[in-house]
């Protein structure tokens, strides 16, 4: 592999980790939102426990997407100091949108929800959840933002050798950003939904004595990727008329992109067409038919794998661009980048980012087997002063 | 407009120092600090609920430097090379043993973990030094050096005594045997972004010919600013919900 190659392996390896955990992300964090608001409204224990248990779910989860999400943002400058010099006066301005206007908020609102438990007035505390939410999915904005601006650089001119800003209207209302953002949505829906009924199945498959929180859950989780499915597949294909005036020939010939899409589109669709004609109309009853629990969790994990096929799709389908037909990603690698460079790192990133993206399923998958009594987020205090309780429980 | 940009950017970076610097600092004297597994516990505990408000002053610098400076942000980020990718895997390795230390019981694996924390921030003061070091000499030379490591002991020193002030302030009396006011601890913040402010000083006229044009910078503003008192009273919240006058609370068990 030439330097190009594995500077292009070490963004591909580390932005499909990245996106495994962010799709999932954006999925729970409205689902925990409503699950806290209903809690703070009803004030019934049952809301509680379903925003704690699989609260706890999504931050574990959410951990690898902030580490994955710091390599993402310092590799432009290591290894594609290119773009940054032609075009960074206006792929830079999402990229610093996201992290001030969205991610900073997030990540502060965050910490005040996982830490607030006990501690913040109980609307404070709902409304640091949605803050939350609201700045993931305004995250996902610019990001898909400043990607569409690399499908169809929309809103500059080139002046100088470099590119200039001259319509930032057109960089929002991008024909590749307006479809691709809800498909994006759409898919983390999908996988979020997806997630709950596989955990809900495993629970109920091994006869849990929580049934009534699960077998809400299931159901839950089924309708939540209904709705994620049809936006998905529905802005899916309303894409292709989009890539057809700007990026004719994306899909063609038999390379990553064609094969890439094309699996991407059969789980899709078998899916979708799962949930339509099976698993939605038996809604009702899925939850004690035991005989169908084994297929729910065998199929949790295919939308991470459709979400990542779709990504290989458009980014390897923009192939040789980094910018379409403005500027190469040969053009746009660091000058005087070598080898033995993009090799330590893409060994450092990939390595650790691998083994601990591996512990985190693992801890997310003991969560889920020690179900909601087990949850550490957002325990109380123990009753009893610290030493009774500690002699007790001998 | 670029004075007031280049005044956010500083902004970030002093701030990223004053407080991160001492979660970095707490993670280093873990060890020192935390004789026994109640005892770091608390420590961790008492840095916990500020550690994801303190580090996404960093994220917001990259993403500045990206907007504001993209004609060096490659530059610098590329010259740094091999001191960013300790950075980050430094960061990465502290932060798994945050999210991770409690996921699970057993001695060895919060042991794992809290090593993690140790090794993580000492990486994280020690690249932070040489970048500092390498960024003054004008990234000519090579980005590790003998200098460059003295100024990594240097930052790493002044950060431990700023994690330390942190906790005589924060666990007044306990781990460190110390009491410590909220002065002092200003005065440590102050201590540990100094190297940096420095810099920063040194380095403003040549940053200020360096900003994105004109039309850029405006529409950053417009997209941004009208944030700022969100995010200023986000961070002001967080000091005053887990700030030492909360002891009461304590005996709620972290999540880190």
């Amino acid at each position: 592999m030439d330097v190009l190659d594995l500077a292009r392996t070490q963004f591909a390896v580390t932005g499909s980790l990245h996106f495994l955990f962010v799709v999932l992300t954006l999925g729970l964090a409205p689902l925990i939102a409503i699950m806290h608001t209903r809690y703070a409204v009803t004030g019934r224990p049952v809301h509680e426990r379903a925003t704690r248990f699989w609260g706890q779910i999504y931050v574990i989860n959410y951990a690898l997407g902030i580490l994955t999400g710091l390599v993402m943002e310092f590799q432009f400058g290591m290894n594609w100091s290119g773009l940054s010099h032609y075009a960074g006066d206006i792929f830079g301005a999402p990229l610093a949108i996201e992290t001030l206007g969205a991610f900073f908020l997030e990540s502060t609102f965050l910490g005040l929800w996982i830490f607030g438990w006990h501690r913040l007035p109980k609307w404070l505390h709902v409304a640091c959840i949605w803050v939350v939410t609201l700045t993931a999915y305004v995250s996902a904005f610019w990001i898909m933002a400043a990607n569409s601006f690399l499908q169809n650089p929309a809103g500059a001119v080139e002046r100088d050798g470099h590119l200039v800003l001259t319509d930032f209207g057109a960089l929002l209302t991008n024909p590749t950003l307006t479809m691709a953002l809800p498909h994006v949505l759409g898919a983390g829906l999908w996988t979020g939904g997806f997630v709950m009924m596989g955990a809900s199945a495993y629970q109920l498959f091994r006869r849990t004595a929580e049934k009534e929180f699960f077998t809400s859950s299931l159901r839950t989780g089924v309708i939540t990727s209904m709705i994620g499915s049809l936006i998905t597949v529905g802005f899916g294909f309303a894409q292709f008329s989009v890539i057809g005036d700007v990026q004719p020939g994306k899909f063609d010939g038999g390379g990553l992109a064609g094969v890439g899409l094309g699996f991407m589109i059969l789980i899709g669709e078998l899916l979708n067409i799962l949930l339509v004609l099976v698993l939605v109309p038996t809604v009702y009853w899925l939850p004690r038919w035991r005989r169908m629990h084994p297929l729910l969790m065998a199929i949790t994990p295919l939308p991470f794998v459709a979400a990542i096929l779709g990504w290989l799709a458009r980014e390897s389908g923009r192939q040789p661009w980094m910018i379409n037909g403005k500027l190469t990603v040969a053009d746009a690698m660091s000058p005087g980048l070598t080898s033995g460079m993009v090799t330590v790192s893409l060994i450092a990133f990939g390595g650790v980012l691998a083994l601990l993206a591996v512990i985190d399923y693992v801890l997310i998958a003991r969560t889920v087997r020690r179900g909601p009594a087990a949850v550490t987020l957002g325990a109380d205090a123990p009753a009893d002063p610290p030493e009774r309780a500690h002699a007790l429980s001998h | 407009m670029d004075i007031l940009w280049l005044g956010v950017f500083a902004l970030l970076l002093i701030g990223y120092f004053a407080l991160e610097g001492f979660d970095i600092g707490v993670g280093m004297l873990l060890p020192v600090l935390g004789r026994t597994r109640k005892d770091r516990d608390g420590i961790v505990a008492a840095m916990a609920p500020f550690v994801l408000a303190n580090e996404v002053w960093l994220v917001a610098v990259a993403g500045v430097l990206f907007g504001v400076f993209p004609s060096i942000e490659g530059d610098v980020l590329f010259g740094l090379y091999p001191l960013v990718v300790s950075l980050l895997v430094s960061w990465i390795v502290r932060d798994a043993g945050l999210w991770f230390r409690r996921r699970a019981d057993g001695s060895a694996w919060r042991a794992t973990w809290d090593w993690a924390i140790v090794v993580g921030s000492y990486g994280l003061a020690l690249s932070w030094g040489m970048a500092l070091v390498a960024v003054a000499g004008g990234l000519t030379g090579s980005a590790i050096s003998l200098p460059g490591l003295a100024g990594g002991l240097v930052v790493a020193a002044l950060l431990a005594f700023h994690g330390w002030t942190f906790l005589a302030w924060r666990l007044a009396g306990q781990v460190t045997r110390a009491r410590r006011t909220g002065r002092a601890f200003l005065l440590s913040a102050c201590a540990a972004a100094a190297p940096v402010t420095v810099l920063l000083a040194v380095l403003a006229p040549w940053l200020l010919d360096r900003t994105a044009p004109a039309g850029t910078l405006s529409v950053l503003s417009v997209m941004i600013l009208p944030f700022a008192p969100v995010m200023v009273g986000g961070q002001v919240w967080v000091w005053r919900t887990f700030g030492p006058g909360r002891a009461a609370f304590d005996r709620v068990p972290s999540f880190f």
